[in-house]
């Protein structure tokens, strides 16, 4: 049933000029499913990953501690300010043969090509979330949370009950929009070979010459999973939506 | 939320200005302790300087396409007529969604490495191939910048600049464009330092750059220390060209708020 329906969709492409050949090739049909799988475990584990340090970013920068907000300005500014690309090879190549160095040998690394692709990607879109968020936090009005203070709240309190209920709301439409970036981003990974879909495609179109096809498959893909992203955040903000705060 | 940005601006400290020097500082004090070090770099600098005058030289060319395609794209978008609308939208939201590193593959892998222009074979090396991936991109964002600017514009100014006499094009050239241009300045410049930092995915199929001039050169070098300064210095390298680029940016928007 399911064949039939693959060689039906290879013959009604060939019709529009596509080749889809590859479906035919179970070896290529696995890895290249093996990539999206991949590229959706790559998305739901950054996110997560970026959101949580995005906070705790946001909060050493308006923690008034010096100590603490400006190592962390300080690596917001350089992970905004230089490729995705040169950072992962920073880490992949110089951290990783450091720390490879330090244990003894490659053998003893734990870490993998996937780890980097998480830790450099996720770290990278959670400056721009804390920037976000900063923007939120700081807006709060000192009234408020000198209403807070007064009512007892030490400022951890204020910031998990006061400030960033308000920062999040405000910050939302630029955190999806993050997020989204973060959702293309994942696409480095290809360059220290974590099979993501777009390693999985090179792998079938360097064999094949079939990239054109490939390429709109990927497009569409990512336009789905963005879609996606974009509509959960339009859900949460109507949602978290506050009558009479914001906009 | 313009009280938001507001504050956000007032905040912004050059403390990155200070961490690039902190970081530019040590790398120059570590060369100065281990002078072989510093040698084999110096030896290999005007390598990777060429290399990233190849990343400026893409990352013009990908804007300066990208702008001229996405304000077509953008005033399409806001035409009467659906016919002229539905394919820069499509458009749009398909290449805004898309990865730079998936349009700049397709784009090498799907040109031809050379054009037949009337009869005469024409080269089309890789990195042209990456500026035509980056001004993909480039020109769906822009079409969005675009069409943002025009609509922020009241049409009552139309109508005002009219009652004073101008004709519709004296009123678009006068009053309309120049508030546009202004406001679409800062996103686009934003951009620019975006499609900058994209030029280092280009190493990936193969065009000469930075990044690639820096692998070459640590795999030419084989040293552990080389390695982790040839790196720093690609970070550094392209710090130093975006992050004026963004404070100038952050400097116009706060310049255009307080009007």
């Amino acid at each position: 049933m399911l064949d039939g329906f693959t060689t039906h969709f290879i013959d009604l492409m060939k019709t529009v000029g596509l080749n889809f050949e590859f479906l035919t090739s179970g070896y290529e049909v696995r890895m290249w499913l093996d990539g999206m799988v991949t590229t959706l475990v790559l998305v739901v584990i950054t996110i997560p990953i970026s959101l949580i340090f995005g906070v705790l970013f946001a909060a050493a920068l308006t923690s008034g501690k010096k100590w603490l907000a400006v190592p962390v300005r300080a690596y917001v500014e350089l992970t905004r300010n230089t490729p995705t690309l040169v950072q992962l090879m920073c880490g992949f190549l110089v951290l990783n043969m450091l720390i490879s160095n330090a244990l003894g040998g490659a053998q003893n690394n734990p870490l993998t090509p996937f780890f980097w692709v998480v830790a450099i990607t996720g770290l990278h879109v959670a400056a721009f979330h804390a920037e976000a968020l900063r923007g939120g936090i700081e807006a709060v009005p000192s009234t408020t949370i000198e209403a807070a203070r007064a009512i007892g709240f030490n400022s951890l309190q204020i910031l998990r009950y006061v400030e960033l209920p308000l920062a999040v709301r405000s910050a939302l439409p630029s955190i999806i929009n993050n997020l989204v970036n973060l959702v293309k981003l994942t696409t480095v990974g290809s360059a220290i070979a974590v099979g993501e879909i777009t390693y999985a495609s090179i792998m079938i179109w360097t064999q094949r010459d079939n990239v054109v096809e490939l390429m709109l498959v990927i497009l569409l893909f990512f336009s789905l999973i963005n879609l996606v992203v974009a509509r959960i955040g339009f859900w949460l903000e109507k949602r978290l939506a506050v009558p009479g705060f914001g906009q | 939320m313009s009280i938001v940005l507001k504050q956000e601006r007032a905040k912004q400290l050059p403390f990155g200005g200070i961490f690039a020097a902190v970081l530019g500082l040590t790398v120059i004090a570590w060369l100065f302790l281990n002078q072989s070090l510093g040698q084999v770099l110096l030896e290999w600098l005007p390598y990777l300087a060429k290399g990233f005058t190849m990343n400026v030289l893409i990352s013009i060319l990908a804007i300066a396409i990208g702008t001229l395609i996405g304000i077509v794209l953008g005033v399409m978008e806001l035409a009467p007529f659906a016919v002229v609308r539905a394919p820069a939208l499509v458009y749009v939201q398909i290449f805004r969604n898309a990865p730079h590193l998936v349009l700049i593959f397709a784009a090498t892998y799907i040109f031809p490495f050379e054009l037949v222009i009337f009869g005469n074979y024409v080269p089309f090396p890789d990195w042209v191939k990456a500026v035509v991936g980056l001004a993909i991109p480039a020109s769906a964002h822009i079409a969005e910048i675009t069409r943002g600017a025009i609509q922020s514009i009241p049409t009552a100014q139309w109508d005002a600049a009219q009652g004073l006499g101008f004709s519709r094009s004296q009123s678009l050239r006068w009053i309309i464009l120049p508030q546009c241009i202004k406001r679409s300045l800062p996103p686009w410049m934003n951009l620019y330092a975006s499609i900058t930092m994209g030029t280092a995915l280009a190493s990936l199929v193969g065009v000469h750059e930075l990044l690639h001039s820096a692998n070459d050169a640590s795999t030419a070098v084989q040293r552990t220390d080389f390695t982790v300064v040839v790196y720093l210095t690609v970070l550094i390298a392209f710090f130093l060209f975006c992050y004026p680029v963004s404070r100038f940016t952050q400097y116009l928007e706060r310049r255009l708020a307080s009007r």
